[in-house]
């Protein structure tokens, strides 16, 4: 797993040809249970069984609840990286110095390397 | 009941999920339904279980508060399978409908006699999902002034996981049955 595909997943997934149908259903079902909840209808599940089974959907369904939830919880928290980039434990207020406004997590792979 | 079909008790033999769904069934939240629907994900059912309800039932914060922060979360994310479950354990308390109503509605109108620490806890469990953006420091500062950290991070994660599990069984189209 690369940063690329990483990104790749995120932003482009249903246009790429590096997922497959299964990987872009489950991928499609973490973006609308966050972002339109209401299109997380029959047929949709009609779509993710053509790839997964019922068990497998329950699966990924508590993934998906737990990180929607704990993602927007830690949001607000204000986190930021607990090492150094050469790898020296910092306090919050250093590595703030060091980060920025944004996490090196959030930003793209160019930007954070 | 649910876009998934809940397994049948009597299929589920992981004797500490069984304990825990029937748990859930005296505390009221989650009832059996959400139980037998995670058991088809065994690796993940029971710490899932476990957590939902010692989230809610257990720790240093008000059960009744949690109560009414629960429902005020499920009604926003539409989720009518734990909106419509109620905590016996908080009935039995002395929380009604009617002071639920009060918390998720008019939890900051000062004569519905509402704390500022649960004004403040109902207003951090309002704005989680709805602007995100407005829990900032000055929230947090705020926030301290009435609760421990150790009980922000028990309100936080009280939120978080029973948002994202209502979230869940919104997207399977749960409904209890009654």
């Amino acid at each position: 797993m690369s940063e690329a595909l990483l990104d790749e997943g995120i932003d482009n997934y249903a246009a790429s040809e590096r997922f497959t149908a299964a990987e872009k259903v489950a991928l499609r079902y973490s973006e609308l249970m966050s972002v339109n909840p209401d299109v997380v209808d029959a047929a949709f599940f009609d779509e993710l069984r053509k790839h997964y089974s019922d068990n497998e959907i329950v699966e990924l369904g508590a993934f998906i609840g737990f990180n929607l939830g704990y993602h927007t919880f830690f949001g607000t928290l204000k986190f930021y990286p607990l090492f150094s980039p050469d790898g020296r434990l910092v306090s919050q207020a250093e590595s703030e110095k060091l980060y920025g406004t944004a996490p090196a997590s959030l930003k793209k792979p160019e930007a954070a390397e | 009941m649910s876009r998934i079909a809940p397994l049948p008790l009597d299929a589920i033999t992981d004797p500490e999920l069984r304990a825990l769904i029937a748990e859930g069934e005296v505390l009221g939240v989650p009832n059996d339904l959400f139980g037998r629907i995670v058991a088809r994900a065994p690796e993940q059912a029971v710490p899932l279980m476990r957590a939902l309800l010692m989230s809610h039932a257990q720790g240093n914060v008000d059960h009744k508060l949690k109560e009414i922060m629960r429902i005020l979360l499920a009604r926003f994310a539409n989720d009518k399978y734990f909106a419509s479950l109620r905590s016996n354990k908080a009935r039995a308390m002395g929380l009604t409908e009617t002071r639920i109503d009060e918390g998720c509605f008019a939890y900051e109108d000062d004569s519905k006699g509402f704390s500022e620490a649960e004004k403040c806890a109902l207003r951090y469990a309002d704005l989680m999902f709805l602007d995100a953006a407005q829990l900032d420091k000055a929230f947090y500062d705020r926030m301290k002034t009435y609760w421990s950290e150790a009980q922000i991070m028990e309100l936080g994660a009280f939120i978080a996981f029973h948002y994202g599990m209502q979230m869940f069984m919104r997207s399977l189209g749960a409904k209890a049955a009654g």
